[in-house]
């Protein structure tokens, strides 16, 4: 175990002084708080670097389409946190009637990725911390721990000279805005892990209830559960390491043909 | 090492007309000095006439039942579901991968995902994720740096024209810095590059071209005249023994009437949905005689090859009249609707013949047939005010080492051999 506990320190320390560094040269951000397991872990670290009280606010981009439990989750953990909470959502999206049925590659664009570029313009946000995890996703594994929209710098974020920053900021215009990625190293497995060790609170989609689970929960339309018989955090650690199925592979190729027809369809073909 | 260099340059979509009028009309006068020096000849695109098909048998010299594409959409063997036929399914091998000079491969379309190759490719539409488009993978960060993108975002075209173009023009920037810094850094015997935006362009507005009053007019010639100086540069910087070939896919006019044909295929009894269900393949029901895929090909529902088949071979040619018949005869405001019914076994040969479909009709002018299910009526028009056409592609030809004349219309196909044979 003290093994696994030094792991789970480094990463732990890693990921504060990434977002203790991001947040002295950028103030003006906001972390994106999806109620899942990763960025509540996220959450957790931000808390621990700023010693329980975050200076800055915690965005949830609302689709209206989440489980309830996601609701209550965050309604629950936002007031006993102190949480500064924006909760944002594509008004004029919903109002035209978008959702899932419409295809599930506009769905998450306008309801998700519209949505928060409308939040970042209205906030002005420079920098956003998320709680992605390179093992997560083939299209992932490329990632940089902090990925300026639109650029590809690839650089030693340890011993980073404080100029870069600086160049950063100075070329940053009105649309861009950094994305900071504290977890990216992290697998799912240290993520169970770390929550254990930290008492992390759990969204109660994770257990395995009538032999499923939900591996990773967004829009309750998007993801389906697992079989699983994991209903506590240990038993969602036996589990995972006896298993090598990416959590969401089953979601890749689909999102790629959904993509496809999105291309398709935007020059008049289906 | 300069000798048998091959430099080809595709323009897609632009028709014969178009690179005559703008040549001689001063909007591309690079193009024009080139053409001075080239045969010039119209050239017949695939059947059907789409990019995918159509720049397959281009990178091949291989008609579709050998390279096994038939369309951006195809279903799954003995299924109505639909997949998207990629690069991995291309059944010929390219003049890239038959030759044993290092190649230069830009933002032709329907080579994504990448594979190793002698040289660089970078994929053409529809590319998906940029790590898979391109390759040496060290290159992404070398693209990245030039603002290269896979591809304008057409979506914005149905939000704003402005912004469209904008897109298009930061697209086709990239895309020739792109271009440049290939020219300058790699060693190649064969140098291929798409310009895609054309056919973007002229989906959205062709009307533009049409008329002189309209508010994009300028914008429209404009864009080709950027591209005329990008391939103004690459001539110049070319050796007077290399060959170059300038070529499009397929032709484009004016779009007057969308023609949805699964409509008319459901109103005349061919085809047919299970009641309570939504009007989509898969829900195709059991007494369905014949169903159509984008654009305009059209498969039998034949027993021996989809769950719900209910045409017997024995009958295939009987329904096949029948169809010949209605979509002949087919008329609105007394213009007749469809130009071409080609058969089968009239356009397609190889191993992949099995695949294709048993019939391909090709619009009439103005006309441009859809296979979606979801049209309401026989009829309608939406934001597109251009579409392909069949006959009407160029291919422009300048070689110092071989002669070329062609004594009828070369088809795509012809362009893609002659192509094969120049790279050997
Ligand atoms: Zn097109």
């Amino acid at each position: 175990m003290s093994n696994n506990l030094s792991h789970l320190d480094a990463l732990e320390n890693n990921s504060i002084f990434i977002i203790r560094e991001a947040y002295s040269q950028f103030r003006n951000v906001a972390i994106l708080w999806s109620i899942g397991k990763d960025s509540t872990t996220l959450l957790w670290l931000v808390r621990k670097a700023f010693f329980g009280q975050i200076p800055f606010p915690v965005l949830h981009i609302d689709t209206t389409y989440k489980f309830p439990e996601i609701y209550d989750f965050r309604e629950k953990y936002a007031k006993e946190w102190g949480l500064n909470l924006l909760v944002t959502k594509n008004e004029e999206a919903l109002a035209a009637g978008m959702g899932p049925d419409k295809s599930k590659f506009q769905c998450c664009n306008d309801l998700k990725t519209v949505a928060l570029k409308q939040a970042i313009a209205k906030y002005k946000f420079n920098a956003l911390y998320l709680g992605i995890r390179r093992d997560e996703h083939g299209i992932r594994a490329k990632e940089r721990v902090f990925s300026p929209r639109d650029e590809d710098f690839e650089w030693d974020y340890k011993n980073q000279p404080p100029e870069l920053w600086d160049q950063y900021k100075t070329k940053a215009t009105e649309e861009e805005h950094l994305r900071v990625h504290p977890l990216l190293g992290w697998r799912e497995i240290d993520i169970w892990e770390y929550t254990k060790r930290e008492n992390i609170p759990v969204n109660d989609l994770y257990y395995a209830k009538d032999g499923k689970r939900y591996r990773s929960i967004g829009c309750h339309t998007c993801c389906g559960p697992i079989d699983s018989n994991a209903g506590t955090v240990d038993e969602i650690i036996t589990e995972l390491a006896n298993t090598d199925i990416s959590e969401r592979s089953g979601r890749a190729q689909d999102k790629e043909d959904d993509y496809m027809m999105q291309k398709l369809r935007s020059l008049g073909y289906m | 090492m300069a000798e048998n260099r091959n430099i080809i340059v595709g323009l897609d979509g632009v028709p014969f007309g178009m690179i005559k009028d703008f040549t001689e009309s001063g909007v591309m006068p690079n193009t024009s000095k080139l053409l001075n020096d080239s045969v010039l000849t119209p050239m017949y695109s695939t059947v059907p006439e789409i990019s995918s098909v159509a720049w397959s048998s281009i990178i091949t010299g291989a008609n579709p039942a050998e390279h096994g594409i038939f369309g951006f959409i195809d279903l799954h063997p003995n299924s109505y579901k639909m997949r998207f036929p990629n690069f991995n399914d291309l059944r010929a091998a390219t003049f890239w991968e038959n030759c044993e000079g290092p190649s230069v491969i830009v933002n032709v379309p329907s080579t994504y995902p990448v594979r190793s190759m002698n040289g660089v490719h970078v994929s053409g539409f529809v590319s998906i994720d940029y790590e898979k488009s391109v390759y040496p993978e060290s290159l992404v960060s070398t693209l990245k740096g030039l603002e290269y993108r896979l591809d304008v975002d057409s979506m914005l075209a149905h939000k704003s024209m402005d912004v469209f173009l904008d897109d298009l023009d930061r697209t086709v920037d990239a895309r020739i810095s792109s271009i440049q810094t290939f020219w300058d850094q790699c060693k190649w015997q064969n140098f291929m590059f798409v310009f895609t935006g054309t056919d973007r362009l002229m989906h959205f507005l062709w009307d533009a071209y049409d008329d002189k009053g309209h508010k994009y007019h300028r914008k429209f010639l404009e864009y080709f005249s950027k591209i005329d100086a990008a391939i103004g540069r690459i001539i110049d910087l070319s050796e007077n023994s290399d060959s170059v070939i300038l070529l499009s896919d397929h032709g484009f006019e004016k779009l007057d009437h969308d023609v949805f044909v699964s409509k008319i295929l459901a109103e005349e009894g061919f085809l047919h949905f299970n009641p309570s269900e939504e009007s989509s393949l898969q829900n195709i029901g059991p007494k369905t005689k014949a169903f159509a895929l984008d654009p305009a090909r059209i498969y039998l529902n034949r027993k021996d090859k989809y769950p719900c088949g209910s045409v017997e071979e024995k009958d295939a040619n009987e329904i096949l009249n029948q169809l010949e018949e209605l979509f002949s005869s087919l008329e609105i405001d007394g213009r007749k609707v469809i130009k071409h019914i080609f058969k089968k076994e009239d356009v397609y040969e190889g191993p992949y013949f099995k695949d294709a479909p048993d019939l391909v009709l090709i619009g009439d002018t103005g006309f441009n047939l859809k296979a979606t299910t979801a049209g309401k009526s026989r009829f309608g028009k939406g934001i597109f005010t251009g579409k392909h056409t069949y006959h009407d592609a160029f291919l422009a030809v300048k070689s110092k080492n071989r002669n070329i004349s062609f004594d009828k219309q070369p088809s795509v196909i012809d362009a893609g051999k002659l192509i094969r044979s120049l790279t050997k």
